[in-house]
């Protein structure tokens, strides 16, 4: 975890962002600075986010406005040494949003290059996916098996060793 | 519906997900078996590091050596001995005929994984105790693709006999015809080779890469000298951006990262003549085993001035001598700490001058620190007033601060979400505590000694408190430098 809080906007200043479908954000100036995309598009008249729709945008800002003061990840910064497996209580909270939702806050956080929101978004899904049968992840995830069952039976026994785990 | 990226659409994202089951060895199974795009995702996660795990099953044989064209494969000579050994579990297994079975399958298996035309990530290789087949290096030589991709390479040189010794350098030959990305190179125990064609061999294969970026040197006695592997790094001074040595005595060949102008981390562990260092830091770590002159670190505090973020200063068995002067540094020239870790450091005026002046400070680590005055506790509601609003980490574990905690915590404006203490059985602490918690709505997380003895507090009192914040063994929580 490094913390680079070079943050130069001062707290009263804000910046003005569009979403694709018209929506505007006014958000604090500091966190567009800590994300370099969402800087990109501050202030032009008819600049919008493309690709981030109102709502989704919405919950993204509220994330990042939560996370204000979180100290900054160096880029390339993630080795395991530093990475940290608990997911905050109040990130819980807030991901604990329809699939649909949970999913669109990944890609926003993709194409916005939010890396933190990425990651825990990632971690997320991953979490749903944990410990349940391959059955269970597909009907979760709505997932059509289109393995053909030799091909099935096929897998299981050369993967059969990690089954025990 | 299901999401775009479960179904073929930004695969980079699907890996992303998976990456975080690493080792889940049993979900892993079942999302390869979701479906035919899921396996194609999963199986490389599954199979990175095929030996992470002990558990001997007939069926992983059987497929290890069908399993081709596997990505981001790690390999950990150290690791593969000792899962080799639980696997056969043999009870003599360090008499020589039973070792010599061992280390023939380790071969084996080294082969098995060289051919089996993975791409290699990571390589980790330990030499003592056995010799490397030298088929495995004829094999290697021929075998371009397995180290194309390899980007973090980690050599011990414990023990190397002369035998491994011509090995490796044949290897570190191949590599410098292959492998020219590695980031991250560290040599273990460099103080066991003395062979020069080796030592040449090292230093060729340092200057052959393009974009080193994180280089340990670790001795296992004082190294004094380097036969021109610091030297060699001047080749990489546009990528290297962090530094680790351990037990080294600094010479003039040290200057050269001075050179290194994207140098921005190097961590220093018992090392001798480390005032010859130069270099201007974001991040600077010393760990030293015995007393400590401040004056050997002052220059180069002072070249990194402003832009030093983080620095942790560790002296076991010994003590910081010239404190006055590495406060006087630090509050002078180092406003922008935003992680600071000190040990055996008198809790004194000055002290409390820098931590006022730290203005953006957010973890914050005191061990062994004394309080001799007569009035402690008004020295810890002072300390506690001026902790930064800032601050979001503190951990006072092995400190005399403990003591005096409820103090602490009752005077504390800072928005802590992280205190790490050793233990509290108290009433007395954990009503300080949930009041905290009640009026700065921030504390989350509380890190505990495993064996703590909280669990010997009333369980009412521990239910309240659970319902505020968290309590986790420290190691979950600890933030390093």
């Amino acid at each position: 975890m490094d913390n680079g809080t070079s943050n130069s906007a001062s707290e009263n200043e804000t910046i003005t962002l569009k979403s694709c479908d018209g929506i505007e954000f006014h958000i604090d100036a500091r966190i567009a600075n800590r994300y370099t995309l969402l800087n990109n598009w501050n202030g032009g008249e008819s600049a919008c986010i493309p690709n981030v729709n109102g709502k989704v945008l919405e919950k993204v800002l509220e994330w990042c406005e939560h996370h204000i003061n979180d100290p900054q990840l160096n880029c390339g910064d993630d080795d395991s040494r530093r990475r940290n497996t608990i997911i905050e209580e109040w990130d819980e909270n807030f991901l604990s949003c329809d699939q649909d939702m949970l999913f669109e806050i990944i890609l926003a956080a993709n194409y916005l290059e939010i890396k933190p929101l990425l990651d825990l978004g990632c971690k997320t899904v991953a979490n749903m996916m944990k410990s349940k049968s391959p059955e269970e992840i597909r009907s979760a995830f709505n997932i059509d098996n289109d393995y053909t069952p030799e091909e099935e039976e096929q897998f299981r026994k050369e993967n059969e060793w990690a089954e025990d785990y | 519906m299901a999401s775009k990226m479960l179904i073929g659409d930004m695969p980079e994202l699907m890996e992303m997900i998976l990456n975080n089951l690493n080792n889940e060895f049993y979900s892993l199974y079942s999302c390869a078996l979701v479906s035919r795009h899921w396996c194609k995702m999963t199986i490389p996660i599954l199979w990175q590091n095929p030996f992470s795990f002990c558990k001997f099953h007939y069926s992983f044989l059987n497929t290890f050596h069908l399993l081709t064209k596997t990505k981001n494969s790690v390999l950990d000579s150290d690791s593969l001995e000792w899962k080799v050994q639980k696997w056969i579990d043999f009870q003599l297994a360090d008499s020589k005929p039973y070792a010599s079975a061992k280390f023939l399958i380790i071969n084996l298996l080294f082969n098995l994984f060289i051919r089996s035309g993975a791409t290699l990530h990571k390589l980790k290789l330990g030499f003592y105790y056995y010799e490397i087949n030298p088929v495995i290096f004829n094999t290697l030589g021929r075998n371009e693709l397995f180290f194309s991709r390899l980007q973090d390479l980690s050599l011990n040189l414990y023990e190397m006999s002369n035998l491994n010794a011509e090995h490796l350098t044949v290897l570190l030959k191949i590599l410098v015809k292959n492998t020219t990305k590695i980031n991250v190179l560290e040599i273990e125990e460099f103080d066991y080779i003395h062979e020069p064609r080796l030592l040449h061999a090292l230093e060729c294969f340092i200057k052959s890469q393009e974009q080193l970026r994180q280089f340990s040197l670790i001795s296992e006695s004082y190294a004094t000298k380097f036969h021109g592997i610091i030297s060699a790094l001047e080749c990489q001074n546009k990528s290297l951006q962090e530094v680790k040595i351990v037990s080294c005595v600094c010479n003039t060949e040290f200057k050269m990262l001075m050179n290194c102008k994207n140098l921005e981390i190097l961590r220093i562990d018992d090392c001798k003549n480390v005032n010859v260092l130069r270099a201007s830091l974001k991040t600077l770590e010393l760990t030293n085993y015995s007393k400590f002159y401040a004056s050997n670190i002052v220059q180069i505090l002072k070249e990194s001035g402003t832009l030093l973020q983080r620095l942790s200063l560790v002296i076991i068995n010994g003590s910081i001598q010239e404190e006055s002067l590495l406060l006087e540094t630090l509050k002078s020239f180092c406003p922008n700490l935003t992680y600071l870790k000190l040990t055996n450091i008198e809790v004194s005026t000055q002290f409390f001058e820098l931590i006022g002046n730290l203005q953006k400070l957010q973890f914050l680590t005191l061990h062994f620190f004394e309080i001799l005055d007569d009035e402690p506790e008004i020295l810890v509601m002072q300390f506690a007033k001026l902790l930064p609003l800032t601050l979001q980490y503190l951990d006072l574990r092995n400190s005399w601060f403990i003591s005096y905690i409820d103090i602490l915590l009752n005077n504390c404006h800072a928005p802590l979400k992280y205190l790490l203490i050793d233990h509290f059985d108290d009433e007395k602490i954990s009503k300080s505590l949930t009041e905290f918690c009640i009026r700065k709505n921030t504390l989350n997380y509380m890190g505990l000694n495993r064996y703590s003895s909280y669990s010997s507090l009333d369980d009412n009192i521990k239910k309240e408190l659970e319902e505020y914040v968290t309590m986790v063994p420290h190691e979950r929580i600890i933030v390093k430098c």
